[in-house]
């Protein structure tokens, strides 16, 4: 319990430093790159959990274990939150620095595209009631789910010419997190900020399936005593 | 000068105390979910070690 407590008070130090320290001269950015705390982090934290979801998947193929499923269907629930979280803070960032909340550049297309494809996995196993068919299937698709992960998190939107920092075109050459050419203060908390993300995550994915876990473990239970 | 006319002419605060108290929910939430957790798993464990003496 006090590791948790410590966490929540890590990641509260994180965010009030992530308004309140210099991060230097950002050409076409300007204070508005603060949001790299915040948005960077969760984009890379879909893509682990959702790497942590194929990892489950394939894993659930080869032993037929059901908690290795669950685990698999936790890991996309919580990186499709992440990238749900990424999605709206880009948009209310895109409404400040290109005018509009939407405007469909490569970046948000392809984050689009992606929030529909693990949307489509949640729709197939609400749509099957058998749990070991439920298992096979989305263990299949959560695998060919994320090969289609790094080429819309990390190839379409840089050979794409686009408004969002890194595409292909940037006046800058890259954004500032694709090549790393950071304010020192600001890249020791944007990698603070990512390791809290990172615990957070493992502590959500835990909870999420541990009740997940508890629920089979309790109806098993009613199912043997009635 | 007063907290709404400094909050008025440095809105990057605003959003602070706005983030702050979002991480906070969330926080407060997780924890919430955690001990309700611990407490359920305790239970059944329990219901299971009994189940096995009376076996």
């Amino acid at each position: 319990m006090f590791l948790k407590i410590l966490l929540g008070l890590y990641i509260a130090v994180i965010t009030v430093l992530a308004f309140v320290i210099p991060i230097g001269f950002i050409p076409g950015l300007g204070e508005r790159a603060r949001i790299i705390f915040l948005h960077v982090p969760s984009a890379w934290l879909s893509v682990v959990a959702f790497f942590v979801s194929m990892f489950y998947g394939i894993r659930y193929l080869r032993s037929r274990n059901i908690y290795d499923d669950v685990k698999s269907a936790s890991s996309a629930e919580i990186g499709f939150l992440f990238c749900f979280v990424t999605t709206v803070t880009g948009a209310i960032w895109a409404k400040f620095n290109w005018g509009s909340f939407w405007n469909w550049d490569p970046r948000e297309t392809s984050i689009f595209v992606l929030l529909l494809i693990y949307g489509a996995y949640f729709v197939l196993r609400s749509a099957i009631e058998v749990e070991e068919r439920k298992g096979t299937l989305s263990a299949v698709y959560s695998i060919i789910a994320f090969v289609t992960v790094p080429f819309f998190i990390f190839i379409m939107p840089r050979i794409m010419p686009g408004l969002h920092p890194g595409s292909k075109g940037d006046p800058e050459g890259a954004g500032p997190v694709v090549t790393f050419k950071m304010d020192p203060n600001m890249r020791i908390l944007f990698f603070a900020s990512l390791v809290g993300f990172m615990l957070v995550y493992l502590w959500m994915f835990k909870l999420r399936s541990k009740s997940e876990i508890l629920r089979i473990k309790i109806e098993n239970k009613i199912y043997q005593e009635g | 000068m007063g907290l709404y006319e400094f909050l008025e002419k440095n809105s990057i605060y605003l959003v602070l105390i706005i983030a702050l108290i979002v991480w906070l929910s969330v926080f407060g939430y997780l924890l919430r979910v955690d001990i309700k957790l611990k407490r359920i798993e305790e239970k059944l464990t329990r219901l299971e070690n009994k189940g096995s003496e009376k076996r």
